[in-house]
């Protein structure tokens, strides 16, 4: 195989999981109770200058039976200058019980780098998953990550991210599921430190039962980072009268010549529509289905490659569906 | 084929319709006039099921079965069809996805498996063609970002995709221009059958000089005060209401 990134080398390890459904074009890559199956190191991921990945690379994190009941780790992904790069970093417990996990992911763009990152978290109803995300971003870099919350007892997200060098772009978004009991929280501080920066975060969520979720997001734009681009929305749906959101975006403003915007809703199903939809002959459970992919859709479509946004979309439908 | 006896529905405490008898059989147009506010969109979402209102008494017979027991959905799968007077926008939902999801509804309830997808974009291409729509409307939100003319072709179109027995269609001459008139009453008479009807809401004759209808009732503060033959929508035209109320 021609490797065109780095992966830190050890001891190889014999395999316990493989995947059965890999996506086209992609690469497979187990991190087993945090660390990478086939070497038994931390992962961490290099780009070097210039290299462009054609695949994409799959990360499937699992907490596995012989893992610790709470376990810690970090990984690091590195873009150099100039280079290109997909990864899919999905979380899935194959344990029973409580488990918790804390992840701290470090990332950095050189100038003019490019990265995808979509990140889905699907673990089971007595996990906890705690992650903290660390974005540096050089001149010119961009970088567009999506977080699909799908499922988990408690999911917390912190992600910072630092435009440090001028015209670096950062668009993130999130689609957050939750029912039952199950809480989910999204925190975010986005920081432009200098002029010329562009930032967009989209984060919307669909609660049912006695879901709680929260939302913070905070941009600062420094004295100095003049014609700054930032837009934040965060966009709830609330299926039920117990259901919770706590949102509160946030805008710190220093510089004069900025255009920044924010603002978040929390709403219901629309009855009109729903009457619309069933008046055609669409049952009412679908109408709502139809509905919550609805709302969900400006999320997913974010996510470039093609292959990868209808497996994502079928498994939120699957999950809206009240499946797993 | 309908039959509605003595019908009283209310909003809150407000009461709408205040005792509607109207029979409509197979092969029949019924035109219904009357001024703003008299209860016209309230008969006609009454009839498709919707729950805002509620009907506190009188009854309704479509096809020897009680109307009102069934469910929105229900009511469509069995020939119902609601043009509707402000066609409801749905971002995010295509039309395509849309239909293909009515359609596929109804086939279940008739016992037919899905269509398939080649299929479908065939039957769909062929009704679009009837009112003239662009195909790039198809990919489009439902009614999103429509015109108000777009929007009523669209609901031509979904009646010629679920094919109703009863068509109820509130309004959907106005805001039309001629061409739009003459492009959305051709589509409905191209839908016409001997054993299908149609309920036409509206405020103007010339709607009915394409879409001749059978009888025409005048509806006034929630009751039918006068039914004729299509002339009286030509005489109401010409001399509105007042005369009608003072005859009460
Ligand atoms: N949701 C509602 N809440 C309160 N009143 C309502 C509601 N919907 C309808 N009404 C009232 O019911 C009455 C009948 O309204 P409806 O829309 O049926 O009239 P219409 O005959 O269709 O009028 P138009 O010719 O203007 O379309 C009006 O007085 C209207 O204000
Ligand atoms: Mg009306």
């Amino acid at each position: 195989m021609n490797d065109l990134y780095t992966l830190a080398s050890g001891t190889p390890n014999r395999p316990r999981f493989n995947c059965r459904v890999p996506l086209e074009n992609s690469r497979q890559l187990f991190l087993v109770d945090g660390l990478v199956q086939e070497t038994g190191k931390s992962f961490s991921f290099r780009l070097q200058k210039g290299q462009v990945m054609e695949e994409l690379l799959q990360v499937i994190a699992v907490r596995s039976d012989e893992g610790p009941n709470e376990l810690t780790y970090s990984n690091e992904l590195f873009f150099g200058e100039n280079t290109f790069g997909r990864l899919l970093c999905c979380a899935h417990a194959f344990t029973q019980g409580p488990v918790s996990t804390q992840e701290t992911v470090s990332i950095q763009l050189e100038a003019n780098a490019q990265a995808e990152i979509i990140v889905m978290q699907h673990e089971h109803n007595e996990a906890t998953h705690k992650t903290r995300f660390v974005v540096n971003q050089a001149a010119g870099s961009q970088l567009k990550m999506v977080f699909l919350s799908l499922h988990g007892a408690s999911i917390e997200n912190n992600i910072e991210v630092n435009l440090q060098g001028e015209h670096a772009n950062c668009d993130l978004s999130g689609l957050y599921l939750a029912d039952g009991q199950q809480r989910i929280a999204n925190h975010l501080r986005l920081f432009h430190h200098v002029p010329d920066c562009q930032s967009s975060q989209l984060f919307k969520g669909i609660l049912d039962d006695e879901a709680v979720g929260h939302f913070s997001g905070k941009i600062t734009v420094v004295p100095d980072a003049q014609r700054t681009d930032a837009f934040q929305a965060n966009h709830n749906l609330l299926l039920s009268q117990q259901a919770r959101i706590h949102t509160d975006p946030q805008l710190e403003i220093y510089a004069d010549d900025v255009k920044c915007s924010h603002g978040a809703t929390v709403g219901r199903l629309q009855p009109e529509e729903l009457f619309y939809l069933r008046s055609r002959g669409i049952p009412k459970k679908e109408a709502e289905l139809l509905q919550q992919l609805a709302f969900a859709y400006a999320v997913l479509e974010k996510i470039p490659n093609e292959i990868l946004r209808e497996r994502m979309m079928e498994m939120v439908e699957k999950r809206l569906r009240g499946g797993c | 084929m309908l039959r509605i006896n003595d019908l009283h529905a209310s909003i809150g405490d407000k009461e709408i319709l205040k005792g509607i008898n109207l029979t409509v059989r197979p092969g029949e147009v019924h035109a219904i006039m009357g001024p703003n506010g008299s209860g016209k969109s309230t008969l006609s979402a009454v009839l498709a099921g919707k729950d805002t209102f509620t009907v506190t008494s009188g009854e309704v017979r479509y096809q020897d079965e009680d109307l009102l027991a069934l469910s929105p959905e229900e009511r469509s799968w069995r020939g119902i069809f609601l043009g509707f007077q402000y066609p409801t926008e749905i971002p995010g939902v295509t039309n395509v996805n849309f239909m293909k999801t009515a359609l596929n509804e109804h086939r279940k309830y008739q016992g037919l498996p899905p269509i398939t997808a080649a299929e479908f974009l065939k039957l769909m291409r062929q009704k679009m063609e009837i009112v003239e729509m662009d195909p790039a409307f198809s990919s489009r939100g439902v009614n999103v970002g429509f015109s108000g003319g777009e929007k009523k072709r669209n609901e031509i179109f979904q009646m010629a995709m679920l094919e109703p027995k009863l068509a109820i269609l509130d309004e959907t001459d106005s805001g039309l221009d001629v061409d739009a008139l003459r492009i959305v009453a051709t589509g409905v008479n191209r839908l016409k059958r001997p054993d299908n009807a149609t309920l036409v809401i509206t405020h103007y004759q010339r709607l009915l000089d394409y879409i001749v209808p059978d009888v025409v009732h005048i509806l006034y503060k929630g009751r039918i005060i006068k039914t004729a033959g299509k002339e009286l929508a030509l005489e109401v035209e010409q001399r509105g209401y007042d005369w009608l109320i003072k005859e009460l």
